[in-house]
């Protein structure tokens, strides 16, 4: 161990940018285990172990992660200062991705799932799609990139405008409790998870927001 | 800039610290025997010694500087081994009121400033309790700088005589140049020794302060990264080896000791984790004093800066090796931190207390 200080190594910041891209890879595969087991007929229960682990995990590295950048504080001084903070931030998104994820396993294990439901097909093209947004948020972590974001952020707002509008629907509905609520709530937590998603890059890029994004409450975080 | 060019400044601003062990050695020999009687004959006392070495060091919160100033005066024949003995021993407790001081900061938050304060001052509690033990022993036995002495012999020559020292000679033209720009504006005698000295003063603090602070750029992320590793799976060896190397590096036990203070006040570093850093900060801290004796041709200087790098690591092996006495400094910094927690007064009033009032009676009383 005295000997690998001589030896180069990436620096701190990139080492943790990289655990943390490691965590949201993990959050992802929490969400797709998640909301298949939602949305098809897999069994709630085969997936519960491994999600769980993973969020265990996760919750792991969140931890080791603070630690990290404590001591990267500690040692560099203050100069990286925003970079810290942002992933402080980010990090603590991706650990809510987590929990957000779970959930929606919670859901389904409640014997809310929407297998076989006539816009089964839509439901997992909308999950493939927000899948396909964490490996985006994973590129755009390592490598920022202000028009990819902005091409992503409004993907996303337009994700989240969707999802509000079929929440809105759903609480206005004529249709029976068990047919509207589970879908309202699964909604909810996509709403929560694109917010997320796209936070996780704004954290990344500018740590301490000069305007308060209006589109997350504390409540809902 | 570049690494290669700092990496180059470090190379030329040792020689520039070689230069002012040097030149201080010199402006010594320059203001005459009895100059030199009347200056140090108040540190005769090993007492005094102690409290003019914490004293010394706590002004120039370094003991890399202080040290190298001792062991220049040993190598210019003003102190004798003797003498240098305790004040070398002072410096160790002195260098640590540095990370005292940063942990200071944290005064307003009770528990970041318990957990900090006691992290700060293990490091105190064990160099306190290592000249306690090892000073009356060196008094009584004479055990440490017999050792040194015994090693230094072997090495470079027995004492009185003079070795021919490469470094001493890369260094001799610029302290003759500093020596005959000072007598061309018309000093001599005890005024050129003492413009001398003041030169040799100056360069050992400024180059080792920008030593200091250009290392620490050139291998903060490899700290960073092995801080880390210390904290995931590290054992006290490891942490030991580590405080020793990055100290080493830096050229400065208050810099590797005061990089943990914001860690234990973040809740994590833990007392037990910090300490074996602290201990091999405190062996690291020795390659300095190594160093300036490198730029002596005298052999007692070697022995006092050997002396150094013994006692330091006299004391690992009887406060920290043996596993029933290894709590005893985590546990009286552990009590002091929760005093200096619940009223910060008493911190303050410690750190003026014990590295300040005391020294001073001390000095006052022994001399």
């Amino acid at each position: 161990m005295v000997l690998s200080f001589f030896r180069k190594s990436p620096r701190g910041l990139e080492h943790a940018v990289s655990r943390a891209v490691g965590m949201l890879g993990d959050a992802r595969h929490s969400f797709d285990l998640a909301t298949l087991a939602f949305l098809t007929d897999t069994s709630a229960a085969a997936v519960d172990a491994d999600i769980r682990a993973t969020d265990e995990r996760m919750n792991r590295t969140e931890i080791e992660l603070r630690s990290e950048l404590v001591v990267h504080i500690s040692v560099q001084g203050t100069m990286d200062i925003g970079s810290v903070l942002g992933l402080i931030l980010l990090i603590n998104k991706i650990e809510r991705i987590g929990d957000q994820a779970k959930n929606v396993l919670d859901l389904a294990e409640a014997g809310a799932g929407l297998a076989n439901q006539p816009d089964s097909e839509a439901l997992l093209a909308e999950r493939a799609e927000i899948s396909a947004l964490f490996g985006e948020v994973a590129d755009l972590m390592v490598e920022h990139d202000d028009g990819r974001f902005e091409a992503l952020n409004q993907r996303c707002e337009q994700l989240q405008a969707s999802h509000q509008a079929k929440i809105i629907g759903y609480l206005h509905s004529e249709e029976p409790g068990r047919a509207v609520v589970p879908r309202a709530i699964y909604y909810r937590y996509l709403n929560r998870i694109v917010a997320n998603l796209v936070g996780i890059v704004r954290a990344a890029s500018e740590p301490v927001a000069l305007e308060p994004s209006s589109s997350v409450s504390d409540l809902d975080e | 800039m570049p690494t290669a060019v700092r990496a180059a400044l470090v190379g030329a601003l040792i020689y520039l610290f070689l230069v002012g062990v040097s030149s201080l050695e010199q402006g010594i020999k320059v203001m005459g025997q009895d100059t030199q009687e009347q200056l140090f004959s108040n540190v005769s006392n090993p007492i005094a010694g102690l409290c003019i070495g914490v004293l010394g060091t706590v002004l120039v919160q370094s003991s890399s500087a202080s040290t190298s100033v001792i062991v220049g005066l040993v190598a210019a024949g003003a102190i004798d081994i003797d003498m240098a003995v305790p004040m070398i021993m002072g410096a160790n407790i002195g260098t640590t009121v540095t990370n005292t001081l940063v942990s200071l900061g944290s005064a307003r938050r009770s528990d970041e400033f318990r957990r900090a304060f006691a992290t700060a001052t293990v490091h105190d509690f064990f160099n306190v309790f290592a000249v306690a033990i090892l000073l009356p022993i060196e008094l009584l036995t004479g055990v440490l700088s017999n050792a040194a002495g015994w090693l230094s012999e072997s090495l470079v020559g027995a004492s009185g005589s003079e070795w021919k020292s490469p470094f001493k000679e890369w260094v001799k033209t610029p302290v003759g140049w500093i020596e005959d720009l000072e007598s061309a504006i018309g000093l001599s005698g005890t005024a050129l020794g003492v413009v001398m000295v003041a030169t040799g003063l100056v360069l050992i603090i400024v180059s080792l302060g920008l030593i200091t602070k250009n290392m620490r750029k050139l291998i903060a992320d490899r700290v960073e990264r092995s801080m880390n590793s210390v904290l995931s799976k590290g054992s006290g060896s490891i942490a030991m080896l580590l405080g020793m190397v990055i100290t080493m590096l830096v050229q400065s036990s208050s810099i590797t000791t005061s990089i943990l203070i914001p860690m234990s006040a973040a809740g994590v570093l833990s007392i037990r984790n910090a300490y074996p850093v602290t201990l091999g900060a405190n062996v690291g801290t020795t390659i300095t004093a190594l160093l300036a004796a490198l730029a002596s041709s005298s052999p007692d200087a070697l022995t006092v800066a050997l002396v150094h790098t013994l006692f330091n690591l006299s004391g690992i092996v009887i406060l920290y090796v043996p596993r029933f006495v290894r709590g005893a400094p985590i546990y009286c910094a552990e009590w002091l931190a929760r005093l200096a927690a619940t009223r910060p007064v008493w911190a303050v009033a410690y750190v003026m207390g014990a590295f300040i009032m005391l020294p001073l009676v001390g000095f006052g009383l022994a001399r």
